[in-house]
């Protein structure tokens, strides 16, 4: 199968901690990304605070797009762990922000 | 019998709190719910702690679009979730369950929330609940109105359904076999190219107001389904004739005075809110019920209130229920509501099965905390 996955990209982020890389895996790992598995392939390791993630592909394109999407979601991933990680006891506060409603 | 609502209630607790997360359209919504223990009944009802909602306004002439809006719910669902906590003054270790919409919606703006609802549930170790949208709108109907078993409209931008329950299933009894009728409004307010802001349906409302002159345009309910795209197709090019090139004038025939674009909304709602009106009259004669509860954001549109009132006036004791623009309109609250029912029935959602789905038919959804 690998021989048909020619494209190959592996992208390493550092957490703080290796129960942060746990979470970011389990909160990305669930929602398939492409339909068809002999298009693309992804794979999750965790090494200590190191979350790896590892992309096979027919065509850069289709690295491009889901590594841009993963991105993305690493993002809010980031926010929420920034925000509220340890935060279960907070009384949050309202703050200037204004929302359109 | 009544359901056991209270299996699973924590001990020394008398009371459940759910936040709920949607972002199923161009509505981010977070809100925080709260059940007391016991049947839910006029004397103790859900008690709403804060609902905080952030819309993705797209230019004029243009709709929402998957990318934009997704991106949208990404830069703001932390800041909302964090407003929802605050204004309901409750911390993380109140909360029984998270509960976020699992479809059916636009794929990756559902899935930008669901990633912020799995982050949250992992910190926080708390459960998480995945919602059916619509279900959302029904059970968050019923709570506010009080109406128990009434005949759903189901209005909005993405769904047109008419819905009543029968033994544990919301059933759908008709619906649109094209484009929603909020779709169906949204697009012609784009013809129109009038503002996005608040809501282009309810735009169109406010310049319909002001129409006077019925334009004849094709009226299609196919037995208790619908269809609309024949008609926007329709209106479209009456549009196009009037303020395009050619720029026809078209006169009334009765009258003789020129057709508006007020004009042009106020025959396009008044077509469709009539169609709306026969299923719905039919769907009551159908299940042998009085009432109407009208959900969805063009639920909160007056015309259609006022039409839907004229039709149940007429039979026995009818009554129409609906509720304003903050649970009308799509809202965190309501998936926080509905979420928390499945969860007081023992029911969660584990990581693997959080998947969202833009595909997601109301009678899917085990209506287990029902049992009439």
């Amino acid at each position: 199968m690998t021989d048909k996955l020619p494209y190959k990209v592996t992208l390493s982020i550092p957490f703080e901690t290796h129960e942060q890389a746990t979470i970011a895996k389990n909160t990305l790992s669930p929602d398939p990304i492409v339909k068809s598995v002999d298009e693309f392939n992804i794979e999750y390791e965790i090494n200590d605070n190191i979350l790896q993630i590892l992309f096979s592909g027919a065509s850069n394109r289709i690295i491009r797009v889901t590594i841009s999407n993963t991105i993305d979601n690493l993002k809010t991933i980031l926010e929420c762990i920034d925000e509220f990680e340890g935060k279960q006891d907070h009384l949050f506060e309202i703050d200037g922000e204004k929302f359109t409603g | 019998m009544t359901v056991d609502l209270d299996k699973y209630l924590k001990p020394g607790k008398d009371h459940y709190i759910a936040l709920g997360l949607e972002g199923s359209a161009n509505k981010l919504g977070v809100g925080v719910i709260r059940h007391n223990q016991g049947q839910l009944t006029s004397s103790n009802r859900a008690e709403v702690l804060s609902n905080i909602r952030d819309t993705y306004i797209a230019p004029p002439g243009e709709g929402f679009l998957p990318r934009d809006t997704a991106r949208h719910h990404r830069n703001w669902v932390v800041r909302v979730i964090k407003r929802a906590l605050a204004v309901a003054k409750i911390k993380g270790t109140d909360i029984d369950v998270i509960c976020f919409t699992q479809g059916p919606g636009m794929g990756s703006p559902l899935q930008s929330v669901v990633i912020a609802a799995r982050t949250l549930a992992q910190l926080w170790k708390i459960p998480l609940m995945g919602v059916n949208h619509c279900v959302g709108h029904i059970e968050m109907g019923r709570e506010i109105t009080g109406a128990d078993n009434p005949v759903v409209l189901y209005v909005s931008g993405g769904n047109t359904q008419v819905i009543a329950y029968s033994k544990q299933r919301y059933r759908i009894f008709g619906e649109t076999l094209d484009i929603a009728i909020g779709n169906c409004l949204d697009r012609f307010a784009r013809t129109l190219k009038i503002p996005n802001e608040p809501a282009p349906g309810y735009n169109i409302e406010q310049m319909a107001k002001k129409g006077k002159h019925l334009v004849n345009l094709p009226y299609t309910v196919k037995g208790m389904d619908l269809s609309m795209s024949g008609i926007l197709a329709n209106i479209d090019s009456i549009a196009k004739d009037m303020f395009g090139k050619q720029n026809k004038q078209l006169i009334d025939e009765e009258t003789g005075e020129p057709i508006t674009a007020e004009d042009l909304c106020f025959s396009l709602q008044e077509i469709l809110f009539s169609m709306l009106v026969e299923i719905t009259e039919r769907a009551l004669a159908h299940v042998n019920s009085n009432q109407v509860l009208i959900v969805g954001g063009v639920g909160s549109n007056q015309r259609l209130q006022e039409m839907m009132k004229l039709m149940i006036e007429d039979r026995k004791n009818g009554q129409i229920y609906a509720t304003d623009e903050r649970f009308c309109i799509d809202n965190g609250i309501m998936i926080a509501h509905a979420g928390l029912l499945s969860y007081r029935m023992g029911q969660v959602t584990d990581l693997d099965h959080t998947v969202c789905t833009q595909r997601f038919r109301t009678d899917e959804v085990f209506v287990e905390w029902r049992d009439d």
